[in-house]
């Protein structure tokens, strides 16, 4: 089911393309219904979906049928359509329906639910403007999940703030960087199954979430995911034996981190791409433990597969290409293995190089800190001016120097931690005095 | 000429006369006066206290501490006062140190440091060199200060506090200048003026030439360069003590301008101590751009001025004290259009010992200062 929810992306994509029309710029829906249906002897998977919008404008359905179906879904079976009813509400949302394709499947694999949510997920990560609905009955219950980008260019997110930002502002979500182009050589397999052309691999990163405005804070790097695109934009499925290996070939050193260790494989199915987890050093200084927890970050890292052939410009050949570049890229990486290895290690250094200075600029604060501290308590404890003493006592609330010591740190370390800088390129929601909580139908990057 | 043939009376008359000129024009400081600028120690205490609770006033307002200094580098800080010099002027641009920044946090915390040792020392009625300050101060980097470099010689005893006497009459070594000037007293001279020498090197070969006692009585300083505080400090000390004409040996450059300068009028990072640092009444008695002329002093030894140099002297020029001293922006404007500059050791090209046996005891004679 996964790759015909696949096709029928990598379709309207690359018939936007055709037309001119960048998907990202072009707002859209698309509603993948799945319900169940129980014949004789066996219970099957329906599949509908459907889009429409602008995204979608110029689909004819009825011209491209059924030669579409048999082109996309060579292993689909036929099924009834869904429940008008089903689709009213999409359609009003978005307009008429430019494309409609279901299809069933009586053999479904396991956690195909969790793979779907997880492709959709991934989808919407690098495809803004496109919100998708996901909607699944069985036996009378009904789970749906939305799935879309909240701003353009600057990924909006749902981290929710830490509960110290009591005013000020929080950047939701973080800033794509683009990183550097890869040329690709095609592998002799690849080009004997006809893949030719030029190939290659544009990275984007992106550290969530963002704490530009907020210079002083400790962050923590907990996940690496990497997530890799065709050249429709639309993700690659399964896991990549070459991106789980690829930490055994990387710097970490150079790049500032203490290790890698790629994900298990039940977590990669849920949460899409490669997933790695950033080892933590030991803190053995307990100042440093009481300090104010880090902001707990993780790095998207986008790689997105590109791909000329002048010689490729129909549609189902477009289609056709794209599922080779998908078949072989296992191959095509292990081809460009040093290329892409050292593309992925110049990226993750670029990114954490901010983070690495941010680290050497706590530890310069927390010594002067210490400094600030003991000098101004110094001065206080051996006045014999009464009433400059009272006057400290007074102001922070205590009673002796000693409370007062512990007062002054904690209010330095409070206010320098939380230091609040506004930036241009953040998008700063105010912080609600009574956030809301979390909604289960609503996810966003 | 022979030194030695010229009476004492002839060869300075012109000097005495100076210092009549000089004592009757310029204000001269008294002891109640001096002591006036002066701040007690218990208003030190405070000021360092009011530091102190404006930071913690800060944190308990969840604030984050910052200190507003002011702008020592920044020359609209600065008016210029004929009878003090180059005065910091209150009220003007500060510069603000974070407590909350990577980039000033460090300083934030140096200045707090040092505001601990000054109160430590204030109650404890004791005094510290610079040095004593960065070596106890904890810091990372640790930088080697020279307690005090400029060098002292001529007719000149004193005490120093810790009733060290010192005795600058030496032929052939000089004594270091004090490292707490404050603390001199009992100055006993009997000299007729005071020679501020730019270089060390100059300071050296007079001392080699036994200047001080061929135009003795004298006095002779160095600051071996830019001047410190404590040489400052020492050449402001003996005006006030002796009231003698002070003169200037730099070389004919706008880096020796600029330390005779300072010398007179103060720098800008001092401004604001400038009527205990600043002795306006000194006099630049050479190597002037007028005597390369007037001395033929061979061209080879005269250096292009460079396009720094240029600047240097233009800006010399702009500077706020030129305006009353007309002679002194005639031989900058000499030295402008000749385009040259030279060093007083140029002068050894005319004869070897023409800058001690010759130049000097001239200028002296005849009164060739500006």
């Amino acid at each position: 089911m996964l790759r015909e929810i696949q096709q029928v992306l990598r379709f309207v994509q690359l018939l936007g393309k055709r037309r001119q029309q960048s998907g990202l710029n072009v707002k859209g829906g698309l509603l993948v219904l799945v319900w169940t249906e129980t014949g004789p002897s066996v219970q099957s998977l329906n599949c509908a979906v459907a889009a429409a919008g602008p995204w979608c404008i110029g689909i004819n359905m009825k011209a491209l049928q059924p030669d579409l179906k048999e082109c996309m879904f060579p292993c689909a079976c036929p099924c009834l359509p869904p429940d008008p009813e089903e689709l009213c509400a999409f359609t009003d949302l978005y307009g008429s329906l430019r494309l409609l394709l279901t299809f069933q499947m009586k053999d479904a694999s396991p956690e195909w639910c969790a793979r779907i949510e997880t492709f959709l997920h991934t989808y919407s990560l690098a495809n803004a403007k496109i919100k998708i609905h996901f909607k699944f009955k069985f036996s009378q219950q009904t789970f749906q999940r939305d799935f879309s980008v909240k701003i353009k260019n600057k990924a909006g997110g749902n981290q929710r703030p830490p509960e110290c930002v009591k005013k000020g502002c929080w950047c939701q979500g973080g800033h794509p960087v683009l990183g550097d182009r890869l040329p690709l050589s095609i592998p002799p397999a690849a080009m004997d199954q006809g893949l030719f052309g030029e190939l290659s691999i544009q990275a984007v990163t992106l550290l969530s979430p963002c704490v530009l405005q907020y210079p002083n804070l400790p962050t923590q790097l907990t996940h690496i995911q990497v997530l890799v695109y065709g050249p429709s934009n639309v993700p690659v499925t399964g896991p990549s034996t070459f991106f789980q290996n690829l930490p055994a070939h990387l710097d970490c050193q150079e790049v500032g981190l203490h290790g890698l260790h790629c994900s298990s494989f039940k977590d990669l199915v849920h949460s899409g791409g490669t997933v790695y987890t950033v080892e933590q050093e030991n803190c053995e200084d307990p100042e440093q433990e009481s300090s104010p927890a880090p902001i707990r970050q993780s790095l998207l890292l986008y790689i997105f597969l590109q791909h000329s052939d002048p010689f490729t410009y129909q549609l189902s050949d477009m289609m056709a290409t794209e599922v080779l570049i998908e078949r072989h890229l296992e191959d095509i990486l292990n081809n460009n293995k040093q290329a892409v290895t050292k593309a992925v290690q110049t990226e993750l250094k670029n990114t954490l190089k901010a983070q690495n200075q941010r680290k050497k600029n706590q530890q310069k604060m927390r010594s002067a800190a210490e400094v600030i501290l003991g000098s101004s308590l110094s001065i206080v404890s051996s006045s014999s001016n009464m009433d400059f003493r009272n006057a400290c006592l007074h102001s922070m609330k205590m009673s002796d120097t000693y409370d007062l010591s512990a007062s002054l740190r904690e209010s330095l370390r409070r206010v320098t931690s939380w230091k609040f800088t506004p930036k241009n390129i953040c998008y700063s929601a105010q912080v609600e005095e009574y956030p809301e909580s979390d909604e289960p139908t609503r996810t966003e990057i | 000429m022979s030194l030695m043939g010229s009476s004492v009376a002839e060869l300075f008359s012109a000097i005495d006369k100076l210092r009549a000129e000089l004592l009757n024009n310029v204000e001269v400081l008294t002891d109640c006066q001096r002591v006036e600028g002066e701040i007690s120690h218990g208003e030190i205490l405070s000021l360092i206290e009011n530091v102190i609770l404006g930071i913690v006033t800060s944190l308990s307002k969840d604030e984050a501490p910052f200190l507003a200094l002011p702008d020592r580098s920044n020359w609209a800080n600065i008016s210029f006062d004929s009878a003090i010099g180059l005065r910091m002027t209150l009220g003007s641009s500060v510069t603000t140190i974070r407590s909350d920044c990577p980039s000033s946090v460090t300083k934030f915390a140096q200045i707090l440091k040092i505001f601990v040792v000054i109160y430590k020392l204030v109650q404890s009625n004791s005094y510290a060199t610079k040095r004593f300050f960065v070596v106890n101060s904890h810091f990372e980097k640790i930088t080697k200060l020279a307690t005090s470099k400029g060098l002292i010689s001529g007719d000149l005893c004193y005490m120093e506090e810790d009733g060290t006497r010192i005795d600058c009459r030496s032929c052939s070594a000089a004594a270091a200048v004090s490292s707490n000037i404050a603390g001199i007293r009992n100055i006993v001279s009997h000299a007729k003026f005071i020679m501020i020498v730019e270089k060390d090197a100059t300071f050296q070969r007079l001392l080699d030439d036994d200047f001080c006692t061929k135009l003795s009585p004298c006095i002779m300083i160095t600051g071996k360069g830019v001047p410190d505080v404590n040489s400052r400090l020492m050449v402001r000390k003996l005006w006030d003590t002796l009231h003698i004409p002070i003169l200037a040996l730099v070389d004919a450059d706008p880096h020796g301008i600029e330390i005779m300068c300072i010398y007179k009028y103060g720098s800008v990072s001092m401004s604001f101590e400038a009527h205990s640092l600043t002795v306006p009444s000194v006099m630049w008695l050479g190597l002037l751009p007028s005597d390369l002329q007037r001395l033929r002093v061979p061209e080879d030894v005269l250096i292009p001025l460079t396009k720094r140099d240029e600047s240097k002297l233009s800006s010399l020029l702009k500077r706020p004290y030129l305006a009353s001293q007309p002679e002194w922006q005639k031989e900058m404007e000499l030295m402008q259009q000749s385009k040259v500059k030279a060093e007083i050791q140029s002068l050894a090209a005319i004869a070897p010992d023409f800058l001690t046996n010759i130049y000097l005891p001239n200028k002296l004679r005849y009164g060739g200062w500006v």
